[in-house]
């Protein structure tokens, strides 16, 4: 195992391993870490560079307020933790990676960009992170119909070579997620809560032993569950697939509905919602502002389904994008 | 800033006081230059005085407290109590002091400690981890690494937590100082380590000659003759000392041996059953309360008495490093000390023993690996209720994986187990290679015994000490030597000594766990056999010798045996009410040999033999069973009693104790079928299990 200087800056700069519940100092946000990095690049600076200076040089060569350069010099002191939390998450399969690595998803930095979360944690085949696939998203109920579609493409993702990616929540995430991993295809998980947790269970960590599945978060490995978190984390889904398919949503409220209104606005990917007539009212209304209509049960043979999804989604134009600093 | 270096020494050593050469040295580097040292000098030179400087001097320049990595924080209060001298405040966290943690949380928060002490095992405690390590905020000034040596695979203490350690020192960036220290490394080890800490570590290396240490190596093949020699020989040694031997049986014969010749001895070692205090035996000893000590290795390193004037090996140790080390604790502050190295036949056959046990077998691996990988978390009794692996080798086993990344722990009320998704293979080429670099310092030490130039000088040279000369001192170099025969009579007593010792059955109070899911664990007293005893271990010097060729030579236990045992239970062990009736445990493979012995044993005893206990179905020999569970599980339906029994107290008899599980179930069933309270004998006491510490 070894971190560049540049990611491990990032880490005693940006996360959260190895502090108190309520740090001080507290670990930089990502609006404050942009700031630093843009700063940074205008003083030609690299962040492990940051390692090798001490307050006045920084003070001198950066620009940026006393106190701040203090800040960055007390959490860059924690660099013990960091070696101590790291050394014990590696030995877990739990690794790290930052905006400052080259196998940082390159999806999120052309999409998200400032956006981009400055830390990632995985287990399991990171390579998966970014390859052609499908993200099946929706709330935890759902009925019949909704069950049938997600293990549907779960299915389909598997036999095509598609990575199903997923936020890894019970519902929707699960059923698509296992049947993918069933029929021995690949997926992605993309946690609000626990990663250190989630990969104990049997089938998931065979899975990730097999190479099959990657689950990541933006937050502390051993962190629980909240609801900001949930939310923040439904970009990263969608900003890192080719399609998504919306299998249920409420109206106004819950994560999928957030998530989905915001990859409609921002013009990510083509994102498909499930129509059927017992539909929830959270998908009509999603069709109606911009959504792909996707049949359920599926019109043709599922092997149709990516091209199907392709050719659907021709009349969306993506963004034209511009890549992120570290 | 030497010189405010100097006032601070003085502090703490009194007005006489300077540095040492390296001292400073190696302050400066650490402590003012941020560099990253090894620092290889005998015990005694004063490396805690090096870190507790070097943080005094940290923390004033405004550094976040040191973190010190130690096996012994146990042995650490002197060097504590003199750091306070300087205004250093330490605490220490381990899982001996769990009552304190609460205390070293807030003052970390208030950031009123400067040098916080952990085991190695504390890097792996979800505790340390979240709620301890959080307070320094990670703002940890300086990583001392004590027994650096163990860093190396080539180092000759295997210690899996330290690869552990050096995981993370890899993933400390430039400028964390590293302070390293060890009293014992060769070239081959000092060039591993800087290998994994980086080339830009700083070897300060020291002389390791104890000018006050005269050597004498003395072979003598039986046990009686050496603890003859020891009852002849203490009394010419001043002062107080150490006696080490290979095992805990061994240092218990040699106390009971001393004890009885009237030397004021105790035994020291880390045995299972056991009462002893060590801590309180440690402090009795440094107040000369104790004059000897007759321990085994866990009187480890960094054990510091001053005035230690001998240490006298029963057996040999293993190779030379570790000799070296146990010899260094004598003569730190007196003139004259003594290391005598007495050793034996069975050394061999015990270090043989060392060296195969020291890692876990591949099944062990396999199946420990398996149970976990069918399910999400596991609890140590639970693993356990699932392989067939002893007690002590799967904590061994647990350990290496957990170092590995194969499998993590958890806590939930007690600590759970679970594989993680990091893939493993056994390392078969690294454990190759320790186990032949065990077998050469084994042959290695054998030379030394067989040495006939300077004792000193060929330690010296093993050490790669820079500058190995002869001593002058040992007893080739002066050609004058303590005795190497002793009396016949001592001989023969010590042999009848050894005779004479009887050793104590434990009865079993709990069942093991998933054995019976529908009953409780505990095993009801009035069910529970009453203390029993063994005439003797194994293939001991004394009886052993003779179970043995009984049990695999005549195929019946000799009239001498019958004896000895009516003898220990009439006259030693006189158990109260005295049993009215006497039965045994009907042998599998030998279906005559315990019941012979018991008949010829109530002829002297006059009291009846029973034949009441039956066997009803094959097991497997019980030696090969590994764990209490699945021992327990191989007796469960073999025994049974089918006849009307004696409501009066039983002598119940075996040959050997192994588990202890078959006389646990054959009791349970006499006092279930109405019999009286039970009292387990047995021949002899296996001594394959729990050999060492």
């Amino acid at each position: 195992m070894s971190i560049s200087s540049d990611s491990l800056v990032i880490l005693l700069l940006c996360s959260r391993l190895g502090l108190p519940a309520d740090p001080d100092p507290a670990p930089l946000n990502l609006r404050e870490w942009n700031l630093l990095a843009r700063s940074l690049q205008a003083a030609s600076l690299w962040p492990g560079d940051l390692l090798n200076l001490d307050l006045k040089d920084v003070i001198a060569q950066v620009d940026i307020a006393v106190e701040e350069a203090a800040r960055l010099s007390r959490l860059i002191e924690r660099s013990g933790a960091i070696a101590i939390e790291m050394e014990r998450l590696e030995s877990l399969g739990v690794h790290a990676i930052t905006r400052a690595d080259n196998i940082y998803p390159q999806r999120y930095r052309q999409k998200l960009k400032d956006s981009a979360p400055a830390v990632l944690f995985y287990a399991g085949n990171v390579e998966l992170l970014g390859q052609p696939g499908i993200a099946v998203v929706g709330s935890r109920h759902l009925d019949q119909v909704g069950q049938e579609c997600a293990a549907f493409i779960g299915n389909v993702c598997a036999w095509s070579g598609l990575v199903l990616y997923s936020g890894g929540a019970k519902g929707v995430d699960t059923i698509s997620m296992d049947a993918a991993l069933e029929e021995r295809g690949t997926a992605v998980g993309i946690l609000a809560d626990n990663l250190e947790k989630a990969i104990r269970a049997p089938a998931t960590r065979a899975a990730l032993s097999r190479g099959d599945l990657c689950l990541v978060t933006p937050y502390a490995p051993g962190a629980g569950f909240s609801v900001g978190a949930a939310m923040g984390r439904n970009k990263l889904i969608y900003s890192l697939s080719d399609f998504a398919i919306v299998v249920a949503s409420n109206v106004e409220k819950g994560g999928t509905w957030a998530g989905a209104t915001e990859a409609l606005k921002a013009g990510w990917l083509p994102v498909f919602i499930l129509d059927h007539p017992d539909m929830p009212e959270g998908n009509r209304i999603l069709l109606q502002m911009g959504g792909l209509a996707f049949p359920y049960p599926f019109p043709e043979k599922f092997s149709k389904l990516p091209e199907w999804l392709r050719i659907q989604s021709t009349s969306i134009q993506p963004k034209p994008t511009q890549l992120g600093l570290f | 800033m030497i010189g405010y270096a100097q006032a601070l020494l003085r502090n703490m050593l009194g007005e006489q006081a300077t540095f040492r050469p390296g001292q400073w040295e190696a302050i400066e580097a650490i402590a003012l230059k941020k560099q990253r040292v090894l620092v290889v000098q005998r015990t005694g030179w004063g490396k805690s005085l090096v870190y507790f400087l070097a943080t005094k001097l940290l923390r004033e320049g405004g550094s976040g407290p040191t973190l010190l990595i130690s096996p012994l924080l146990s042995l650490m209060r002197n060097q504590i109590e003199m750091a306070k001298k300087i205004g250093i405040r330490a605490l220490t966290i381990n899982s001996a002091n769990r009552q304190e943690w609460d205390l070293a949380e807030s003052a970390l928060t208030l950031n009123q400690c400067d040098i916080l002490l952990i085991s190695p095992e504390r890097l792996s405690n979800e505790r340390f981890l979240k709620s301890i390590l959080p307070e320094v905020a990670g703002r940890v000034g300086l990583f001392v690494v004590d027994e650096a040596h163990c860093i190396s695979d080539w180092g000759h203490d295997f210690r899996p937590d330290y690869r552990r350690i050096v995981r993370i020192l890899q993933l400390l960036p430039r400028g964390v100082p590293i302070l390293g220290t060890t009293a014992t490394a060769n070239n081959r080890v000092v060039a591993d380590i800087q290998v994994q800490l980086g080339p830009e570590l700083i070897v300060l290396r020291g002389p390791l000659a104890r000018e006050s240490l005269r050597l004498q190596n003395i072979q003598m093949a039986n046990q009686s003759e050496r603890m003859a020699w020891l009852v002849e020989n203490l009394p010419k040694f001043r002062g107080s000392g150490i006696i080490y031997c290979l095992t805990v049986a061994d240092t218990e014969r040699v106390t009971g041996w001393l004890k009885q010749k009237g030397f004021q001895v105790e035994a020291y070692h880390a045995g299972d059953n056991t009462k002893i205090d060590r801590p309180a035996l440690e402090e009795a000893f440094l107040h000369n309360e104790i004059q000897i000590l007759v321990a085994t290795v866990a009187l480890g390193m960094g054990f510091d008495k001053p005035d230690i004037s001998f240490v006298i090996h029963f057996q040999r140790p293993g190779s030379v490093i570790a000799y070296y080390q146990q010899i260094g604790r004598a003569g730190r502050a007196v003139e004259r000390a003594y290391g005598i190295l007495l050793s034996g036949v069975e050394d061999d056959e015990i270090q043989n023993y060392f060296i195969e046990s020291a890692f876990p077998s591949q099944q062990a691996f396999q199946e420990i690996l398996g149970a976990l990988e069918s399910h999400e978390a596991l609890s140590f009794e639970e693993i356990l209720a699932h392989v067939n692996v002893a007690r002590t080798v799967a904590e061994k086993t647990l350990k290496m994986l957990e170092v590995d990344g194969a499998i993590g722990t958890t806590f939930d009320g007690k600590t759970l187990f679970f594989r993680t998704p990091n893939p493993w293979q056994p390392d078969s080429e690294r454990i190759d290679r320790v186990l032949a670099l065990r077998r050469a310092e084994l042959s290695q030490m054998q030379a030394y015994v067989d040495h006939t130039g300077c004792l000193m000088e060929f330690l010296l040279r093993a050490l790669d000490d820079p500058d190995p000369r002869p001593c002058g001192r040992c007893a080739n170099c002066l050609g004058k030597e303590m005795n190497r025969s002793v009396a016949h009579e001592l001989t023969v007593e010590a042999e009848n000594f050894l005779k004479g010792i009887s050793i104590d059955i434990k009865p079993r109070k709990r069942w093991p766990v998933g054995l019976f899911p529908e009953l409780k664990r505990v095993i009801p007293s009035e069910v529970q056999n009453c203390p029993g005893r063994s005439l003797c271990y194994y293939g001991d010097a004394g009886w052993g010798k003779l179970v043995r060729n009984g049990k695999y030579v005549d195929g019946r236990f000799s009239d001498e045996l019958v004896e000895a045992a009516a003898r220990l239970i009439y006259n030693a062990w006189k158990p109260d009410p005295f049993p009215e009736w006497v039965t045994a445990i009907p042998s599998r493979r030998h279906p005559l040999l315990v019941n012979d012995f018991a008949e010829h044993l109530v002829a002297q005893l006059g009291i009846p033999f029973l034949t009441v206990i039956e066997r009803t179905g094959e097991a497997a020999e019980q030696k090969t069973m590994q764990n209490s569970t699945m021992q327990a599980r191989n007796v469960i339906g073999t025994l049974a009693i089918k006849v009307d029994i004696p409501a009066t107290p039983v002598l119940l008899v075996d040959d050997i104790i192994d588990s202890g599980w078959t006389l646990t179930m054959a009791g349970y069933l006499l006092r279930t079928h109405g019999s009286g309270v039970v009292y387990p004998f047995t021949l002899a006491q296996a001594t394959g299990r729990n050999v060492s510490s």
